[in-house]
């Protein structure tokens, strides 16, 4: 494995510095530089049925900032989102929002983050709207702030036509859209998404793109993909897992596939 | 409003529009319908013997609270059957992460899923409770019998969907769940079975059994020993379910 795709510690710096108009205006948005992280992961580990499925993880995330997890399957990505989104808890480590310890004030924080795992957390019984009701005051808003919410969400995510349809009987496609509509209604700081183009067609794909392009522009992004296309179109840095290490970071540039295959290749090869 | 009452409304508002919930309200019904009428038939067979005696029973002890000991009895299969998808459900579903990350902790999770299930029951108490009561019309009733044997009910709900709520945290296959809550319930009504056959009916065995606390109710008695054992009972099931709840978290 060439030293540049080892294991590694912790972002650089220089990774995690601001950078603007990359082109096509996908530059993250700029931040004061005294401004903490939005997240930051400091060496967390993580074991599942006695398997190690990350180790000493160390991450950050600015606002304006759209960060992608690469890896195989079981590199550790969804973990890793889960315990970002606070349903998982470390085995050791911390995990930072806005410089508060997710864990201990778990609550507050909580508040702080959208989460799409991977498969939409979705009540099928339900109608889109009265679904998106229910979670906009779960997470604090009152009556009226729920309506605007929800009807801002529906906006957002193309959901108009389906509103008042039961969310069982939705295609996938909406249903993801639904699930992402309720990860945003309290307009959280950190938007986690796992796979959010998952199972979608090309179109509904490019549109959920686009739709986390936007959320950039207030918030900063977390979403893990195996499609290193998507990654190059949405991420303004690119994490790649394997083995529930940090193997890379980086501008998701033109060498990424290569790199990408030579660290799947490389851990293969170790295993 | 309260995120535990939010959740409880919401699954409220899931219930209402379930299949399930309906269908066992159905059955519940029409079965303790049959039994009431079968009820009122023999009292009115038996009246004109009893007419004659001063401490006879009536009306209230023949017809109205073998009723409602029926529906205590189908309590004990009906709850688990409808509590056993609170949390097993989410969790089959894959939606609990909805509400472990919505910051609002465990405790109000479990106390919304159990509100909604005792708040079920409650309904189908008080619809048990019309039964006898549309005989005011035409005869006297003990009242006060009746509501105490109400309120013995209640807590006795109370205590099952407590118990059910747990079960349902301890897998996430609902009919498994159902089955844990099923087995809790049998174990606590039969628990002093072996001892009263023994003649022992003043123990710490027999304090445990449901019965024990149940009947003084259909008997008209309120005792606050009786109300604390339900108390303590759905208080110790809903922090074992909050513990539970936060070792999903950890366990993952």
């Amino acid at each position: 494995m060439p030293a540049a795709d080892r294991p590694v510690k912790a972002a650089s710096t220089g990774d995690l510095a601001p950078r603007r108009a990359r082109g096509n205006n996908r530059g993250p948005v700029t931040e004061p530089a005294a401004a903490p992280p939005l997240l930051q992961l400091h060496a967390v580990s993580r074991s599942l049925a006695g398997r190690a499925v990350l180790c000493e993880l160390a991450l950050e995330l600015r606002r304006g900032e759209v960060l992608g997890l690469l890896g195989v399957n079981g590199a550790g990505k969804s973990t890793t989102l889960r315990v970002i989104a606070g349903v998982l808890a470390p085995d050791s480590g911390s995990v930072r929002l806005d410089g508060t310890d997710l864990y201990d004030a778990p609550e507050r924080a909580r508040r702080g983050i959208g989460y799409l795992p991977e498969r939409a957390p979705l009540h099928a019984e339900l109608s889109v709207s009265e679904y998106l009701g229910f979670c906009a005051r779960l997470r604090g808003l009152d009556r009226a702030a729920a309506r605007t919410a929800v009807a801002r969400e529906i906006a957002r995510c193309d959901l108009g036509e389906v509103q008042r349809r039961l969310v069982g009987q939705l295609s996938k496609g909406f249903q993801q859209r639904v699930g992402l509509a309720q990860a945003l209604l309290h307009a959280p700081a950190l938007v986690v998404l796992d796979e959010p183009a998952s199972g979608l067609d090309p179109v509904q794909a490019v549109r959920m793109r686009e739709l986390v392009r936007g959320l950039r522009e207030q918030q900063g992004v977390i979403l893990s993909t195996h499609q290193l296309a998507e990654a190059q179109a949405a991420c303004d840095r690119v994490a790649i897992l394997h083995g529930g290490r940090l193997c890379h970071i980086g501008a998701p540039d033109a060498d990424l596939e290569a790199r990408f295959l030579r660290i799947a290749a490389g851990a293969a090869e170790a295993a | 409003m309260s995120a535990a009452w939010l959740i409880a409304r919401h699954d409220l508002r899931r219930m209402a529009v379930s299949v399930w919930p309906w269908a066992l309200a159905a059955a519940t019904l029409a079965l303790l319908a049959y039994y009431f009428l079968l009820s009122l038939d023999g009292f009115l067979q038996l009246a004109p013997k009893l007419a004659g005696h001063a401490d006879a029973p009536g009306v209230t002890d023949l017809v109205a609270v073998p009723v409602l000991r029926t529906l205590a009895n189908l309590f004990l299969l009906l709850i688990p059957l409808l509590g056993m998808r609170a949390i097993a459900g989410e969790r089959r579903a894959h939606s609990l992460v909805l509400l472990l990350g919505a910051g609002i902790g465990d405790a109000p999770i479990v106390l919304g899923k159990w509100l909604a299930l005792w708040l079920y029951a409650l309904a189908l108490i008080a619809l048990a409770l019309a039964m006898p009561l549309s005989l005011a019309a035409g005869t006297t009733l003990d009242v006060g019998k009746l509501a105490a044997a109400g309120l013995g009910l209640a807590l006795q709900a109370g205590a099952l969907a407590a118990l059910a709520v747990y079960a349902s945290s301890l897998s996430d296959q609902p009919a498994f769940a159902a089955a844990i809550a099923v087995a809790l319930n049998l174990l606590l009504t039969v628990i002093d079975a072996g001892a009263r056959l023994q003649g022992v009916g003043n123990g710490l065995i027999n304090y445990l059994a449901l019965p024990t606390h149940l009947e003084p109710f259909f008997r008209g008695i309120v005792a606050s020993v009786d109300a604390l054992y339900f108390a303590l009972l759905a208080l110790l099931a809903l922090g074992l379910a909050t513990r539970r709840l936060g070792a999903l978290r950890s366990l993952g």
